[in-house]
């Protein structure tokens, strides 16, 4: 198989389908036999489906072929991170605990990809539960970086960024408590959102922490992800959290500039709060000067310190988590690995009164953010702190959950898209985090596709993965 | 481990940890102390916390 049909993105695959110029059939098999010849090295999946795919793909086929295409999705592989139901197949969430709960109807993301016409591969790794990780004592091993396998591809959603540098599939889902979909697009070199809160819904999905869950899309590219939003996003009345907001066309404002664009740059969560990796914030700062070239009016903003949003979310996420899971904490600790297990116990403790306190902070920091954001169109800012680290540096991993600017818009909800930003002088990948007003995806997808346009970062793919 | 934080787990329902897991279960609460000390206190009284519940009926 050629690297340039691994590395289809969605939207060119969507119309070469449509075109009738690429066979489903033909690009799902391609794909398995791509994931079976690698998959072995990066870990990707939890559980291959091919069977199923193949069903499917025939199905899109004779669709397509008969006039009834339904839409850009229509044929098109993707794969669920493994917290997320499907119908008839198990939903692990990469833990013994769950290790054969096979789930009775699809979550509501699965139903919305399958009425677009999508193709499942399967359901794939993520730290268990999608809090502890990554792994090794755990039924299945964890995912490894493609662009060094000896490196951490992030997580939790780690299969999702793993397989997408690997070429295994053009589309993906993820999900992001504490910054679970944005650390592999950092970490894996690209693309994720993290849509609004409520955005789009979580019914079906195994919750971490009930107020800062969110499920989104992660791509090779902009224009793809934005295509993968339009598909999953809506108002779900089952889902208690879900926005009942209209949902705007993603794709209208891309290929316009960012002149006159009012960009804030959050610098101090990533030179002061935290002192990012030196590559990294140069790598940031290059950013922030393209963006200025083109004319766009960037500016730094003063949020509240780093350290405020990851102690209000880590008290919120760790006391909801320790709710979900506090029966099988009772009866089955050995059943956890140790990493979740000790991650899961941190909210044991916690009183009615911290968590209480937590959540009014809450508001306070999002309607402070929201008036910093009351001027501006969009901010940019760091996603991760640092490149990839090794799998098996435990201290370096350790610090992975907190040299992160990702939990403070899982407390104030809004918007969230990473991208590549480069590469370090080793071939690992950099990011960027743009940040939105709530609701205001598209505006993140414009400004993303200009600088996705303006630099080359998302042409390169791991080496030793091309052929 | 100290007799004082098995009594404490027990309290909590926790009987099955291990050792191991105990000592997993000091580090994860240590951990936690660090974000409970940001915690702001003397929050005006009427500030309420962030809500997701609505009453049942005023969903479609």
């Amino acid at each position: 198989m050629s690297g340039e049909l691994a590395y289809l993105g969605l939207a060119e695959a969507a119309e070469l389908i449509r075109t009738k110029k690429l066979s489903p059939v033909e690009y799902v098999t391609a794909l398995l036999a791509r994931i079976e010849r690698y998959d072995a090295k990066y870990n990707a999946f939890i559980a291959l489906t091919p069977e199923r795919a193949l069903k499917a793909a025939r199905a899109a086929e004779a669709e397509i072929t008969a006039g009834r295409w339904r839409g850009p999705f229509h044929g098109v592989p993707y794969a669920l991170k493994d917290i997320i139901d499907v119908e008839g197949l198990a939903t692990t969430a990469h833990s013994k605990i769950l290790k054969g709960n096979i789930a009775r109807r699809h979550a509501v993301v699965t139903e919305r990809l399958e009425a677009a016409g999508g193709v499942l591969l399967g359901k794939l790794s993520t730290h268990e539960f999608a809090i502890g990780g990554p792994s090794f004592d755990l039924p299945w091993p964890p995912a490894r970086n493609p662009w060094n396998r000896d490196h951490f591809c992030g997580g939790s959603s780690s299969g999702s960024g793993a397989g997408l540098a690997a070429g295994f599939f053009p589309a993906a889902l993820g999900t992001d408590t504490g910054g679970s979909i944005r650390n592999p697009a950092s970490m894996c070199g690209i693309t994720g959102m993290k849509a609004t809160y409520g955005r789009v819904s979580r019914r079906g999905v195994a919750p971490l922490a009930f107020s800062l869950d969110h499920i989104g899309p992660m791509t090779r590219t902009v224009r793809d992800n934005a295509l993968m939003l339009q598909v999953i996003a809506g108002h779900d009345p089952g889902d208690p959290g879900s926005a009942d907001e209209p949902v705007p066309d993603y794709g209208a404002l891309l290929g316009q500039d960012v002149r006159g664009l009012r960009i804030g740059v959050i610098r101090h969560f990533y030179t002061r709060d935290v002192a990012g990796d030196p590559e990294q914030v140069e790598a940031l700062d290059a950013a922030v000067q393209l963006l200025a070239g083109a004319g766009a009016e960037t500016s730094e903003i003063t949020l509240p310190a780093l350290q405020d949003f990851s102690a209000c979310g880590q008290i919120i996420l760790a006391a909801e988590a320790y709710a979900v899971h506090e029966p099988w904490l009772r009866k089955r600790p050995e059943d956890y690995g140790a990493r979740a297990r000790e991650r899961l116990l941190a909210g044991a403790t916690l009183r009615a009164v911290d968590y209480l306190q937590a959540v009014r902070w809450r508001l306070q920091l999002r309607d402070r953010v929201a008036r910093d954001f009351a001027d501006i169109d969009l901010a940019i800012t760091a996603s991760s702190m640092d490149p990839a680290c090794r799998i098996d540096d435990d201290e370096a991993l350790a610090t992975n959950y907190w040299r992160q600017a990702r939990m403070p818009f899982n407390v104030t909800g809004q918007p969230g898209l990473v991208v590549p930003a480069g590469f370090t002088k080793s071939g690992l990948p950099l990011s960027l985090q743009l940040v939105g007003h709530p609701f205001g995806e598209a505006m993140l997808y414009r400004v993303a596709q200009f600088y996705e346009d303006a630099t080359s970062w998302t042409k390169r793919h791991p080496p030793g993965l091309l052929d | 481990m100290t007799e004082e934080l098995r009594d404490k787990v027990r309290t909590l329902g926790l009987d099955r940890l291990t050792e191991e897991h105990l000592a997993q279960f000091e580090r994860g609460t240590t951990g936690m102390e660090r974000h409970l000390q940001r915690l702001p206190r003397g929050m005006p009284a009427a500030q309420e916390p962030a809500h997701v519940y609505r009453a049942k009926g005023e969903t479609p």
